[in-house]
């Protein structure tokens, strides 16, 4: 997939799934399966979801703009209904993520290894702030900021629009993935359907192997 | 997860609970009264046999069954009883007392934390019931920490407390669901996990929890499991005579019961009828398992003693003549320690 080159614009122009940067932007059909029952953390969480489908939403349309600044994944896919605040026990939020490899070589399936993190930015319709989230394997996420990602959502007509977004480069110790304009590197998506009781581990995601990410030079006459 | 050093334990006499609730309220005014927390009742004290809180959690699944994690259910807010409103302005301003009574604002409730309080079983004259104050168990095989994905319950390892991390807790209640008592509550307003916390911060000052310093009943034991001049050792593995609720849960509790001993049955004559207890023994089998029925026996062996002026420890124990001693060591007055709020 391309990350498109748009013209320098403000953080917030990105946030809005309508805007006329996603007009130019291809959008990709991503396939999307859900995350094994082997590889569920807790043997509880394997008992419960045994002969469950886990990861209902089947696929997504994922597009990806950047301005030398900003870069930007809008996440599209059908969900039932949009609610955002669970009011009961029993009720969950939707959620979405993209994940890419803070290293090279760092594997998707298990979330990164020991050495080998991935960098998640985590958006879930409940939380008005996004999270920038690492992992080293299954298990080891944590949030590192609450304030680099930019995650804002929409629902309408049975669809979220969903769009993430974060600088480039960021200047941090913290094992994420910097990014710069005509670099390529992997992303993956993960969705969660709340309605079905998705969270955690228990997702639909973009597969064991990632998905080429290639971000535009920045054109030679705006340098 | 690492077996702690010690381990922490109560042990309530349900012979002597006259369903008070001020266990529930010490608890309630101690540590859920913010936001989110209306619903909960980390201690809870039901009728039974009764469907108890959250109704019918026995039927709700979780725990282990030889070994192997069992599937279980969330319990709604409205199986645990919402916290209702009350009409009391209606009701104590402006002169309409005579005409208003005090009710449930808003749609009219179904269920609450003690609905079926006081129902219990049977029929006259061999009606029954007692009382079952429940908190969370501190379990050495805790339910609620294994099947959480994030490692955000801890057991303490100095005295076994179990703790949820509202840190590392990202809501996801697998916690809730793997719990075969029920006694996880969600927090709405805060997104996260919280339960009964065994009153650690008064432990750590060698303070009796809440629930059972503020019990008039003298229901509550408390201390170290190993502690041999403590209560608990002498009630559970000395005497054996008290037995954790739900055995076949798997998750070994670490709250124990001195199960309730009822008066005889009558006949249809109304004679006394000896031969059958009160309580069926099925019923409380069914809580307890079948170790309860040494314990019944042991129970009315030492009270024979007694009354025939011998000596029974285990009496003295259960008296709890002295009411400090039921602490383990654990009685200091709370009121001589200035408390700060972090
Ligand atoms: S009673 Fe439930 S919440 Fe408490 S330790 Fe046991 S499994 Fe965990
Ligand atoms: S305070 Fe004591 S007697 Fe009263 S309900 Fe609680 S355990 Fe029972």
């Amino acid at each position: 997939m391309r990350a498109h080159y748009v013209p320098p614009a403000q953080f917030e122009t990105f946030l809005d799934p309508e805007a006329a940067v996603w007009k130019e932007a291809g959008r990709e059909e991503l396939k999307l399966e859900g995350t094994p029952l082997g590889m569920q953390l807790t043997a509880h969480i394997r008992a419960a979801w045994a002969g469950r489908k886990i990861g209902s939403v089947a696929r997504a349309s994922v597009a990806a703009v950047h301005d030398g600044q900003v870069l930007a994944f809008r996440l599209e896919w059908s969900a039932a209904n949009g609610g955002r605040e669970p009011a009961d026990n029993h009720e969950f939020t939707d959620g979405a993520a993209v994940v890419l490899p803070s290293s090279a070589g760092a594997p998707i399936i298990t979330m990164g290894a020991p050495g080998m993190a991935v960098n998640a930015w985590y958006w879930r319709a409940d939380d008005e702030r996004a999270r920038h989230v690492v992992a080293e394997g299954l298990g080891s996420s944590r949030t590192v900021d609450v304030e680099l990602v930019r995650g804002r959502g929409t629902w309408k007509d049975g669809r979220w629009c969903v769009v993430i977004a974060r600088a480039l480069r960021v200047d941090t110790q913290e094992p994420i993935a910097q990014l710069e304009p005509g670099a390529e590197t992997g992303f993956g998506v993960a969705v969660w359907d709340g309605n079905h009781g998705e969270r955690a581990g228990i997702k639909a995601f973009s597969g064991p192997l990632w998905h080429e990410l290639q971000l535009d030079a920045v054109p030679e006459t705006t340098r | 997860m690492e077996k702690p050093d010690r381990q922490l334990a109560m042990v309530m006499d349900l012979n002597k609970c006259i369903g008070c609730q001020t266990c529930t309220i010490a608890c309630k005014r101690l540590w859920t009264r913010d936001e989110g927390m209306e619903y909960m009742w980390w201690n809870s004290v039901n009728t039974q046999p009764g469907r108890g809180t959250p109704r019918d959690w026995e039927e709700m699944g979780g725990g282990f069954r030889d070994g192997t994690a069992v599937p279980g259910k969330l319990p709604t807010r409205k199986d645990f009883g919402e916290a209702w409103e009350f009409n009391h302005e209606e009701v104590f301003f402006g002169g309409k007392g005579d005409k208003v009574h005090l009710k449930v604002k808003g749609e009219e409730p179904d269920w609450g934390p003690n609905w079926d309080e006081d129902q219990g079983a049977g029929e006259y004259p061999n009606a029954y019931y007692f009382y079952l104050p429940r908190i969370c168990n501190h379990c050495t095989h805790p339910a609620c920490l294994e099947a959480c994905p994030r490692k955000a319950i801890v057991k303490r390892e100095e005295d076994g407390i179990v703790l949820i991390d509202e840190d590392r807790c990202r809501g996801y209640r697998f916690c809730m669901e793997a719990c075969p008592y029920k006694k996880i509550y969600f927090n709405h307003a805060e997104k996260v996990s919280q339960k009964c916390i065994f009153c650690f911060p008064r432990i750590e000052q060698g303070v009796a929890n809440a629930c059972a310093r503020q019990c008039p009943g003298r229901v509550r034991f408390l201390g170290y499991r190993d502690d041999e001049e403590g209560p608990i050792w002498k009630l559970v593995d000395k005497w054996k005579a008290a037995l954790p609720l739900h055995p076949e849960y798997g998750t070994d509790p670490n709250v124990f019961y001195v199960p309730p001993l009822a008066p005889p049955r009558f006949d249809e004559n109304g004679d006394v009828d000896e031969s059958k207890p009160r309580i069926p023994d099925e019923y409380l089998v069914s809580l307890f398992g079948p170790k309860v029925l040494d314990v019944l026996a042991l129970m009315k062996s030492e009270m024979a003693k007694t009354r025939a002026g011998e000596k029974s420890e285990l009496m003295d124990l259960l008296i709890a003549y002295r009411w400090k001693d039921m602490f383990g060591g654990f009685d200091r007055d709370p009121a001589t320690i200035e408390w700060v709020k972090s």
